[in-house]
């Protein structure tokens, strides 16, 4: 066996214990639950809720027409409304007339979480306003028929509580265009719609990068990519604080075991234990950055099934925005290079780590360097950033793969090469300090005792 | 005789602090050579130098003849180093760890005579297929020799080997050493232990604040100091220093 292969060997087998495995599971399993839950309160939301109707007198409006009735209305409107567990024989399991005294009891008996209160006065409202209609008279007012909303609140969390409001807005708007045509005369059905909104403003135009695409608005897009991309960030982060965690906590625990010695004694050169704690560290982060996507991205898909307003059915492939095979090469050798250089800066700084707990706490700058890109690339991006927070996200090797996708789809090769180039040398100069610290006596004895550290504490000054 | 170590005036400095001042002496082969001083008077800072951790900051310490600055990797294959308090890898078992560092040496069939080695010298019964983690401190320490002279070192650094162990264990591990160096391997070791030092070692060196004050037999630093212990002798040095 080489040398590297026992180190390499020796540092995975520390590293993916039982504990780590299981909580790297459990992480999985708490995230695909959470998916399913939001999953589950969405499904939910997305069909009809049971509703009331108190109707208090015969409120069946009449008119030489015909006639109208909010009741049998909102009947048809369940029946047709595409929630495939509605029947004409069972629609009156979901919407029910109820009587106006005591509406939580019944609210609370027959599972309604909405109820429309049409008011004593509705018919007569409406048809008086019907019968006293003047063409010549614009001054004259009219009376409405007023239907009243009762809910009851429970804590159901940002979807659940929503829910039945918004549903209960969209099926008022409904009964009101209905109610207008059958005052109009479905005649006039066509005019009406005509009225209500004389001008078409459904075709869109959007440039992307140079082509005209109809039919999509820039914002669609950006929803739909953010839908798409919104967790490269989040995973990248993930892995680089992982990997980080591992390098760090790996020296610390050379020290802290006392091992670290006779590491330093063994025939093989520094460079082997380095690359050797690197590769390992890489390995594990890798595989724990896989399973932490796995969960991932059952969680995002269940975000994405939630986004109501349909930005899920626009494939951004038809718009050029598509990453090909060499993007996604592209894309795998910059979260590569990002690791590397990630490594890099984690055996670093775990050449100072005196024991484990010291070492743990070694980890906050790296996931400070980690975390400022995720949310600038989530807000911002790129190409929406100001000249310095330009200088701040390219200056910091992690956020490359993160920006990667969007530049990608832009076709901004320049970005995402320069940014291979940057990550490159960082990760080689970052493991050359590495080595060369290894060779050092700082592994051994800390900085308290480096001269330089001495000089800059001003404990030099005082000795002479 | 062949000289397994020599140090010519070696100079160690921490910052502006100089924490060994010109240490020269030899040792030879298959001696058991003691390195005596109280806390902090620098002999741990010399066996980290010899055993290639630390840089020398002036003067040349030669293994067998190779420059342990120079020629580090040739030293590391030559020497067996076992620190103070040293550990292991606490999840491994006591044959995987022997495993692991034979994987340095050698390998095959010899990686495999190596380990039986190791398993015989560390003496631990079946407790060498249990995790590292549940060993006692001196099943720790058997452990730790058994893997320093397994690999059949031609220079074996030991760093106060038997501090903290109780009186059987102590006396195990003295004989261990002995024994090993019976079979021409060359022992520098470290101690606060007088009586243990008279009693094993061929040669020993008094260190006293980075200085090394004395070196000879135990039975001629006791004559030279009309004393009759090396405690005492060690005590009058000092004190004359």
């Amino acid at each position: 066996m080489s040398h590297l292969s026992n180190i390499v060997k020796k540092e995975v087998k520390e590293l993916l214990t039982p504990g780590s495995i299981a909580s790297v599971l459990l992480m999985v399993i708490l995230f695909a639950c959470l998916g399913g839950l939001i999953g589950d309160e969405v499904s939910k939301s997305t069909v009809m809720p049971t509703i009331g109707v108190i109707n208090s007198d015969e409120q069946t409006i009449v008119t030489e027409d015909g006639e109208w009735d909010a009741y049998e209305f909102l009947k048809a409107f369940y029946i047709n409304s595409g929630d495939k567990r509605i029947t004409p024989e069972n629609v009156g399991n979901f919407v029910m007339k109820m009587d106006k005294e005591d509406i939580l009891k019944q609210m609370e008996s027959t599972g309604a979480s909405v109820v429309l209160y049409i008011s004593d006065d509705f018919k007569s409202n409406i048809e008086s306003s019907i019968a006293a209609h003047d063409y010549d008279d614009p001054a004259k007012t009219y009376k409405s028929g007023e239907i009243a909303q009762y809910y009851i609140y429970t804590p159901t969390g940002m979807i659940g509580g929503t829910v039945s409001s918004s549903v209960t807005g969209y099926i008022i708007t409904y009964m009101n265009a209905s109610l207008s045509k059958f005052i109009v005369g479905n005649d006039e059905a066509a005019y009406i719609d005509f009225v209500k909104s004389p001008i078409e403003g459904s075709k869109t135009y959007t440039f992307i990068n140079g082509e005209s695409y109809e039919g999509v608005t820039p914002s669609e897009i950006s929803n739909a990519l953010t839908g798409q991309t919104m967790f490269i960030p989040i995973i990248i982060m993930i892995i680089i604080m992982m990997v980080g965690s591992i390098v760090i906590s790996s020296m610390g625990s050379e020290k802290e075991n006392k091992t670290l010695e006779t590491l330093l004694t063994l025939p093989i050169r520094r460079a082997t234990i380095v690359t050797g704690k690197i590769i390992a560290a890489a390995v594990v982060g890798l595989v724990f950055g896989v399973a932490y996507m796995i969960g991932m991205l059952f969680y995002i898909g269940s975000l994405s099934f939630m986004a109501i307003g349909g930005t899920s059915g626009i494939d951004v492939g038809n718009f050029g925005l598509a990453l090909g095979l060499g993007d996604y090469l592209l894309l795998m050798l910059s979260m590569f290079l990002s690791i590397a250089c990630a490594l890099g800066i984690c055996m670093i700084l775990g050449a100072f780590a005196k024991n484990y707990k010291s070492a743990q706490t070694m980890t906050m700058p790296l996931s400070i360097l980690a975390i400022i890109p995720m949310f600038i690339t989530m807000f911002s991006g790129w190409y929406g950033s100001s000249d310095l927070i330009r200088g701040i996200l390219f200056a910091i090797p992690f956020s490359h793969p993160m920006m990667a996708t969007e530049a990608l789809m832009n076709g901004d090769l320049t970005l995402v090469v320069s940014g291979l180039v940057y990550m490159a040398v960082f990760a080689v100069v970052s493991i050359l300090i590495t080595v060369r610290l290894y060779n050092s006596d700082i592994l051994i004895t800390g900085l308290s005792q480096n001269k330089y550290v001495e000089m800059l504490s001003g404990r030099n000054k005082r000795k002479r | 005789m062949t000289d397994a170590l020599v140090l010519s005036d070696v100079r160690k400095t921490y910052g502006q602090r100089e924490a060994v001042h010109g240490v020269s002496l030899t040792v030879h082969e298959g001696e058991i050579f003691g390195l005596i001083g109280h806390n902090g008077a620098g002999k741990t800072t010399i066996l980290r130098m010899i055993s290639t951790i630390l840089k020398i900051t002036s003067g040349r310490i030669e293994v067998y003849g190779h420059d342990v600055t120079k020629d580090s990797d040739s030293v590391r294959r030559l020497i067996s180093y076992l620190p103070e308090d040293a550990g292991a890898y606490k999840d491994m078992t006591g044959r995987r760890y022997l495993t692991f560092i034979a994987d340095f040496f050698v390998s095959g069939k010899e990686r495999d005579e190596m380990v039986d080695r190791g398993i015989a010298l560390a003496d631990l019964g079946d407790k060498i297929d249990y995790r590292i983690d549940t060993y006692s401190k001196g099943m720790m320490r058997r452990l730790l020799i058994a893997r320093a002279i397994m690999t059949r070192p031609k220079l074996a650094i030991l760093d106060e080997v038997t501090s903290g162990l109780d009186v059987i264990n102590a006396y195990e591990i003295r004989e261990v050493i002995r024994e090993i160096a019976k079979s021409g391997v060359t022992v520098v070791m470290s101690s606060h232990n007088m009586f243990e030092v008279d009693m094993l070692c061929d040669r020993v060196g008094m260190i006293d604040q980075g200085n090394l004050i004395e070196v000879g037999s135990p039975e001629e630093l006791k004559k030279k100091y009309s004393k009759d212990t090396l405690e005492e002798v060690f005590v009058t040095a000092v004190k004359g220093a």
